[in-house]
């Protein structure tokens, strides 16, 4: 019975995101034109102004680590966290040092 | 000086620098993360006050001045922005975080890897810290990232239990498809406004209100009563908790379950929804979720007999009154009784992470001395650890919400407001604290009952356990003692500050 309901639980979410991502009444894909300036502003500015504001003629990597810096550094520390946790939860049981 | 950017810089200093410093023994390391933490906690409150006082919205630009492009009205970088509700938290996951950490030096002296244990430690308070800062959106998803991925390995911290492997595998394929949900969410709004910036999304939906937005908002919604544990989905709580070394859970069920749930919850539905959708809508589907997750979690506490889940319980129950408080804040939105039901969800928020923070830690000391954390068997603690079961019966009586106890002045505004507001639902507020009360009295008659056996050979724990105890039993004792004092000074601006989104908004754009 959990297993039907979940099972139409995320038929629903299907139908829901199927409806958003169709143009005429959610999401636009291959923006072009006035959309373009509608929908994507912050990236045409990012694509005007990144070559004199940060310097760098690589417009991903003038994001990642200038504008968005702060974002990059989180990512570093999510792989920093995840290595510890891995390394926390692979080492010897407490019971094998015992008897080392 | 603007102390803002040290609140981060220090915990990941302290946080990248022990590999490092843990080369130079055990005492360092320890050494180490209390000074980190006893710093961050500092730069806290000299935050906390600074926005009290000053009464504002304090805007942080990374790598510019102002937030704001060249000669273009939108945001392009990102900001911090930290109001009097986000330094409350922020001080009260500094103090929470301190405590667990000081208490860890002698509760973890048995297990082995404490470098990592104190790294990853540090790495959830940055993950806390970060969310409860940040005015991005996907900046929140990558601290709330940091602080989950932390939090699963510090609940299966110790591999050699079966619970703790078992626990840390369900938290982290149930947090995994909460975050995707979240991510999803936050990828529908990028798709459908363009922006990131919280505050600019806020106008824009303000100006737009679309279908994709409310998806989006129905889709975080549902990510974070994950993370918050509220009833259909508190199953990896309680048994993550139980699970979880003591001073860890004081951490997830005072600090984690709030910041990454309720109260990123109330910035989401507040300060970037609030001026494009239907508030009361939403505010009666978080209320729904509040009336079940109080009775269920209060009723489930009741019959547990190992301690630590029937605090886990009691920790879903709890969760319950924040967000009936939140729910109510948001359905009669501009309101008086709006007004205080959030006030009264914000005080409880800091209350029940300083008293559930005792309370594991008392279960902690427990079982560090007894070895046991089932009830049947801990009779009579009372007579060998009068201190620990003096600060169970602080504790206890917090939760309840006994008028000398802090826990009171918050539960009293929540079922103040909610009786206003509808008196069924308070009904149902009175309904979950009875049950709580008796899940409490159970294990406070088991404290206070004859010596078992078991029992007879236990001593108190040393300092270093008994000190951070007794600093969150004053803490408790004093915020008690000035209840009405708190509520106006800070709980209720708090709550105003985080109503009024029109503020939020000009912070950043600057009247824009």
């Amino acid at each position: 019975m959990n297993r039907t309901f979940g099972a139409l639980a995320l038929l629903f979410l299907l139908g829901v995101l199927l409806v958003v991502a169709s143009p005429s009444t959610g999401i636009k894909f291959g923006l072009g034109g006035d959309e373009w300036m509608k929908y994507r502003y912050t990236d045409q500015y990012y694509i005007e102004h990144g070559v004199e504001e940060v310097g760098g003629t690589n417009i991903v990597t003038n994001i990642v680590f200038d504008y968005r810096g702060y974002d990059t550094l989180g990512e570093a520390t999510v792989l920093f966290t995840a290595i510890a946790g891995a390394v926390a939860l692979l080492r010897p049981w407490r019971r094998d040092e015992d008897e080392e | 000086m603007n102390v803002l950017p040290y609140l981060i810089i220090v915990p990941l200093f302290g946080a990248f620098a022990l590999p490092m410093v843990g080369l130079a023994g055990k005492k360092a390391r320890e050494l180490w993360a209390v000074l980190i933490t006893a710093i961050t906690l500092g730069v806290a409150a000299e935050l906390f006050y600074t926005v009290w006082k000053g009464g504002e919205i304090i805007v942080y630009t990374l790598g510019a001045e102002s937030p704001l492009g060249q000669g273009v009205p939108f945001p392009i970088r990102i900001v911090w922005e930290v109001d009097l509700l986000a330094a409350l938290f922020i001080l009260m996951v500094a103090f929470v975080a301190f405590v667990a950490v000081l208490y860890s030096t002698e509760y973890m002296s048995h297990d082995t890897g404490l470098e990592k244990y104190y790294a990853l430690i540090l790495l959830l308070e940055v993950g806390m810290l970060g969310i409860a800062m940040t005015g991005d959106l996907f900046n929140f998803y990558v601290f709330m990232e940091i602080m989950s991925i932390a939090g699963y390995a510090l609940v299966a911290f110790r591999n050699d239990t079966w619970e703790g492997i078992e626990a840390g595998i369900k938290y982290m394929f149930v947090g995994s498809i909460a975050s995707s949900f979240i991510l999803l969410g936050i990828v529908l709004l990028y798709g459908q406004y363009g922006t990131l910036t919280m505050a600019y999304l806020a106008k824009m939906i303000a100006e737009n209100p679309t279908f994709t937005a409310k998806v989006a908002l129905g889709l975080l919604i549902g990510g974070l009563l994950f993370k918050s544990g509220a009833v259909p989905v508190h199953m990896w709580l309680a048994d993550a908790h139980p699970a979880a070394p003591s001073s860890i859970s004081a951490m997830l069920s005072g600090l984690v379950i709030k910041i990454g749930g309720t109260y990123a919850l109330a910035r989401m539905a507040f300060s970037v929804f609030s001026t494009g959708i239907d508030t009361k809508t939403v505010g009666w589907i978080i209320i729904l979720f509040a009336c079940v997750t109080l009775i269920v979690g209060n009723a489930m506490a009741v019959i547990q007999t190992d301690m630590k889940r029937l605090f886990a319980f009691s920790s879903v129950g709890q969760i319950g009154y924040i967000l009936l408080g939140t729910g109510i804040g948001l359905a009669a939105y501009g309101s008086d009784v709006g007004n205080i039901a959030l006030a009264g969800a914000i005080y409880h928020t800091v209350n029940h992470a300083v008293i559930k923070a005792l309370l594991f830690l008392v279960a902690g000391a427990v079982i560090h001395q007894l070895g046991t954390k089932n009830l049947n068997e801990l009779s009579g603690i009372a007579r060998k650890m009068p201190v620990t079961s003096f600060a169970f019966l602080i504790g206890a009586a917090a939760i309840i919400g006994l008028p000398p106890m802090n826990g009171f002045a918050s539960k009293w505004l929540i079922y103040e407001s909610s009786a206003l507001f509808n008196p069924l639902v308070a009904v149902i507020a009175v309904i979950g604290t009875a049950f709580s009360l008796a899940a409490y009295i159970r294990v406070l008659f088991t404290f206070l009952g004859r010596p078992s056996e078991r029992v007879m050979d236990a001593r108190e724990p040393g300092k270093a356990m008994l000190v951070p105890m007794l600093l969150l039993v004053a803490v408790i004792i004093v915020m008690g003692l000035f209840p009405w004092f708190i509520s106006d000074r800070i709980m209720i601006p708090a709550a105003k500050m985080l109503e009024n989104a029109g503020a939020y908004i000009t912070a950043v754009l600057g009247g824009a």
